[in-house]
């Protein structure tokens, strides 16, 4: 029996000494970083990518072999894993995040380091991507990530689906008005006897948040203190997007979608059903052009989404930030650094994967006109233009996590679109739930109070002055959205924006999506000189 | 103790060693540690090795939280609903694997029925290619299927069938949730292709009948309804007559016999006959009551005897009599419903039908269970004497059943029905997060799914864990009331 025992012991430890061998780690001595991305072909040459910059930019060692080696990880993408590893101190060095929504919440654990200094020394600031991006990659004013791609979403038009049913292709810029009378017009015209299963749609789908904002309704109040849904516009927005779904049947419902007999690949299933012709247009970034490229040269073309007035568009990326437990955290920073590299986002531009993070790129031939895709030629351009010209950031609360924030209005939504409340009391009690959960979030979080009830303070004297038909002071703004939007209808002090535009700007991201950070140590220090500047201003 | 015992010993706890602190570890640590989490106001955002910040013990907090908070008693509602289709579900199983005890060789001839049931699916598959996914096609091929199944049976003997109806079970829960996805669909889906001939078939009828005639049906459903109502008041009598069950033992099944008659009194549905069933309720007690007072009592009894009997018939019976509320509803509304004609339901799509859709899928899933396996294991244990008893004493098939089979199951029955009952309260998490993710409007949110949400999503674990153990809780509660009075049942 014993030698079964030694036996069975001795196979147990050579397969666990096996196992450790086959770890990249082991069987080198340079250092090893691991990014933890998903299963994307691009990552290997954006991996071999990243070698040869090192070794341009001089980061080797005594042999001239980089300084750090990059592994993929794309076993542990998934968001839950990411969690448990990282607050278990396991993660992977480098690890994507999508956008503000999923960095609030990794900040406020404090597993993401913040590479402020680091970017200015390394040259992955914010001056390096698009100025959109600002809310999406910082919080309190400080940089957690440099983005690998970027996406202003757009609708791509299928020409050929719409010259097939004789319709006209929309307008650059239109209205909810125009697209619904151009839109039943193109499903009249579309669906003749059509069985089920294979309708045709105006578009995809459409997104209330862009929707809403188009009316210059933001989720939350200026200084993101309360959301503000309760609100006819948001009624409006919710009871067009159900007409036009369940009634003139311009989008297709979840069922209308499943009904589809195709299969989902890359880009989902929208993108075979756009170039099926079953969706005419598409919601989407410039990063679908890896899929519409298989599908050989579609006739393609973009418009912006339609608008209640104030024609915007969001702007979301899927970003790198540096894991606070990384046991090689300096060498890990310079994976951002490459990001920002004109390779790299030279790479993007070659692979259609959205807009590059690096904008210097976007003037190129390249970019504007690659040679093997002449039908492409001209949506490149209106990208650009969606990214810098009507793109605003997500608005970020600092008293509640957006992923509670979403869950919170898609419970009043469903609610909604299956008949069991009206739109008016959805669009009240997703604002009564969403404020009584950061209620509840300050009763559990005392020190955020003090920020809360400075902020409330401002808020009461940006709706005396609003209520006045008075301008307000830009850095009274924390929400980046009504700071665009009241800067575009002048209603946003000019003189103090040209003054310190970039201090209040960072100042009102500051509370913005702060909501974490007073929790961290290091960071209080921060929140303090942000509430004193912020008290600065109100005295402005 | 022996210098070679001990050697033994310690021979044995060596092997056992990966075991035990497996367990230790993955198991009794995690549990232990999540009961002390439930009272803290542990918070991913807030505490963790990167944050400073201290976890604070709030007491009860978090459970006062859960039981103020709406959602988690609609999460909850959604999860008993589930498990009311447990009775169907072990029911189905026992009718399977009744069935599958049968020999259904052909003997001779096989190749030629296995030939035959190829060339019906081919066949049926041609129809379905050439004349696309409409509903003609899908009828024919779901009727291809079943004959050509039907025949390799018969080829294969029950070997065949058994390893069908195990299908389910060995079949990774994803695949087939994504299927059923695929079946459920409102618009292509095979369930509502062959569902709309049917309704319309269904809708000329009505339409054709007088308007009264249909509503009509509703009263027979009342009718029913009472008489499911009759009966179990009138065998829990008789079983007070007799002894066989004591009058403490009767006040728990009689509210669960009440329940269906008070939640048509709020529902609107059934506004237009829920006077009736309330009077005609109140009838049948009044007369049981006035029947066993003129009895009297003929044998006495422990006032606790017979509870688990009486409750499990006044829960197959609750379970009916909502079957035969929500029929009965229907046929109210079916003559304004198909005057436009009758449209399938949107399965997955719609609040109303998710959860139905979802039992539907369960309970095909549980009749080719481990169920159906140990009631086949329980048939061939029953003794043979006492059927060969029973047909001397000329029993029909449905006395033997009755008398013969279901008793010497009951130890089985009862076995399925605790495991069930657990499964059923920890379950549904992979079902919504797959077909529903929760939805419509949090329709198929299970308590699991809701400790995931809470746990992963908005990193509360404290909150999470509260959650978790509150379903411990229940679970314990309801297994140890199985325990309690369903191994008296058995025993009896």
């Amino acid at each position: 029996m014993k030698y079964i025992f030694i036996f069975g012991s001795v196979i147990l430890l050579a397969l666990g000494l096996i196992t450790y061998l086959s770890f990249p780690d082991s069987t080198t001595d340079v250092p090893v970083i691991y990014w933890v991305t998903d299963a994307n072909p691009a990552r290997i040459d954006q991996v071999s990518g990243f070698r040869d910059w090192l070794i341009t930019e001089g980061y080797v060692n005594d042999q001239g072999e980089p300084v750090v080696r990059l592994e993929l990880d794309s076993s542990n993408a998934d968001t839950t894993k990411k969690i448990i590893q990282s607050v278990s101190g396991v993660a992977g060095d480098v690890m994507d995040l999508a956008s503000g929504l999923q960095l609030q919440l990794f900040e406020a654990m404090g597993v993401t380091y913040d590479v402020t200094d680091d970017a200015a020394r390394l040259g992955f600031g914010l001056d390096k991507t698009f100025a959109a991006l600002e809310p999406e990659l910082t919080i309190d004013g400080r940089q957690y990530m440099f983005p690998c791609n970027v996406s202003a979403s757009m609708l791509w038009i299928n020409k050929a689906t719409f010259e097939k049913y004789g319709q006209p292709i929309p307008p650059e810029r239109w209205t909810f008005e125009e697209f619904e009378r151009m839109g039943k017009a193109f499903v009249e015209a579309a669906n003749k006897d059509r069985r089920p299963g294979d309708r045709v749609f105006y578009v995809d789908n459409l997104n209330f948040i862009e929707m809403h904002r188009s009316l210059g309704l933001s989720i939350f109040n200026e200084t993101l203190t309360a959301c503000d849904l309760d609100d006819p516009r948001y009624v409006r927005t919710i009871s067009l997007l159900k007409k036009w779904r369940e009634v003139d049947r311009l989008i297709p419902s979840q069922d209308d979608k499943e009904a589809f007999d195709a299969a989902a690949g890359y880009g989902g299933l929208s993108a075979q059903l756009f170039n099926r012709g079953n969706y005419a247009m598409m919601r989407s970034g410039r990063y679908m052009l890896i899929q519409f490229r298989k599908f050989g040269q579609l006739e393609l073309d973009c418009t912006e989404y339609p608008h209640g007035g104030f024609p915007v568009t969001t702007i979301i990326t899927r970003a790198v930030a540096v894991y606070t437990g990384s046991k090689h955290r300096d060498l890990a920073l310079l994976f951002p650094a490459y990001l920002a590299s004109e390779d790299y986002s030279m790479q993007i531009v070659r692979d259609a994967d959205a807009l590059p993070p690096n904008p210097v790129v976007t003037s190129r031939e390249a970019y504007l006109r690659p040679p093997d895709y002449p039908n492409e030629w001209g949506v490149h351009e209106k990208f650009l233009d969606a990214a810098n010209n009507i793109a605003i950031g997500n608005a970020y609360s600092p008293y509640i996590l957006a992923t509670v924030v979403a869950k919170e209005m898609r419970w009043y939504l469903d609610q909604f679109d299956e008949d069991m409340i009206d739109a008016e009391y959805a669009a009240r009690e997703t604002a009564r739930s969403i404020n009584e959960r950061i209620g509840d979030e300050l009763k559990r979080n005392p020190k955020l109070q003090v920020k809360y009830d400075k902020a409330m303070a401002l808020q009461k004297q940006i709706d005396a002055k609003l209520e006045a038909g008075e301008k307000i002071p830009a850095s009274w703004v924390s929400n980046p959205f009504y700071r665009r939007y009241y800067e575009e209808q002048g209603m946003l002090v000019t003189e103090l924006n040209k003054a310190s535009n970039h201090a209040n700007h960072s100042a009102s991201e500051t509370s913005e999506t702060s909501m974490e950070k007073p929790l961290s140590v290091g960071t209080e220090a921060k929140g303090e000189v942000v509430q004193a500047v912020q008290v600065g201003e109100v005295s402005l | 103790m022996s210098g070679k015992s001990r050697r033994q010993i310690l021979t044995g706890l060596g092997f056992l060693a990966p075991n035990i602190i497996g367990v230790l570890v993955f198991t009794i640590f995690p549990v232990v540690f999540s009961l002390v989490m439930a009272f803290s106001n542990w918070d991913l955002t807030r505490h963790n090795m990167f944050l400073n910040e201290s976890i604070e013990f709030v007491g009860f907090d978090n459970f006062v939280e859960l039981v103020t908070n709406d959602r988690f008693s609609r999460f909850l509602g959604n999860t008993l609903f589930f498990m009311m289709g447990i009775p169907f579900a072990v029911g189905g199983s026992l009718v399977a694997a009744m069935l599958l005890s049968q020999d259904t060789n052909a003997g001779g001839g096989r190749r030629f029925v296995w030939l035959l049931s190829g060339a019906v699916f081919v066949a049926a598959t041609a129809v379905l290619a050439v004349m696309g996914l409409g509903g003609t096609g899908m009828t024919l091929l779901l009727v291809g299927v079943a004959a050509s199944i039907m025949l390799m049976g018969v080829a294969g003997g029950k070997t065949v069938y058994r390893t069908l109806f195990y299908m389910p079970h060995f079949v990774a829960g994803v695949a087939t949730f994504i299927l059923w996805k695929k079946l459920y669909n409102g618009q292509t889906g095979p369930v509502n292709n062959a569902l709309r001939p049917v309704l319309d078939a269904v809708a000329n009828l009505v339409n054709m009948l007088p308007s009264g005639m249909v509503s009509g049906l509703m009263w027979l459903g009342v009718l029913v309804f009472l008489g499911l109502m009759l009966w179990t008041t009138r065998w829990l009598r008789r079983s007070l007559v007799d002894g066989d069950l004591g009058f403490g033992a009767l006040v728990l099944p009689m509210i669960v016999l009440l329940i269906p008659v008070t939640v048509a009194q709020r529902w609107g549905h059934a506004q237009p006959f829920a006077m009736t069933l309330l009077v005609g309720v109140i009838a049948i007690l009044v007369l049981q009551g006035v029947l066993y007072v003129r009895t009297g009592e003929k044998f006495s009894c422990n006032a606790a005897r017979g509870f688990g009997s009486a409750l499990i018939v006044c829960l197959f019976v609750m379970v009916g009599q909502f079957v035969v509320l929500g029929l009965s509803a229907v046929t109210n509304y079916l003559p304004a419903m198909a005057s436009d004609g009758l449209e399938p339901p949107n399965w997955l799509t719609d609040s109303d039908w998710a959860k139905p859709a979802l039992m539907m899928m369960a309970f095909w899933a549980a009749i080719g269970s481990n169920n159906m396996l140990l009631y086949l294991a329980g048939l061939s244990n029953v003794p043979g004497a006492l059927y060969e008893a029973s047909d001397i004493d000329g029993a029909s098939r449905l006395q033997k059943f009755w008398h013969v089979t279901w008793p010497q199951l009951a130890p089985t029955t009862f076995f399925i029905f605790v495991m069930s009952t657990i499964g059923g309260l920890q379950g549904g998490f992979e079902m919504a997060r797959v077909m529903t993710q929760g939805g419509p409007a949090g329709a198929t949110t299970t308590l699991s799914y809701f400790i995931y949400q809470e746990g992963f999503e908005t990193g509360r674990l404290g909150y999470a864990s509260a959650v978790a153990w509150a379903l411990f809780i229940l679970v314990f509660s309801v297994t140890l009331f199985n325990w309690k009075f369903g191994n008296r049942y058995v025993n009896e």
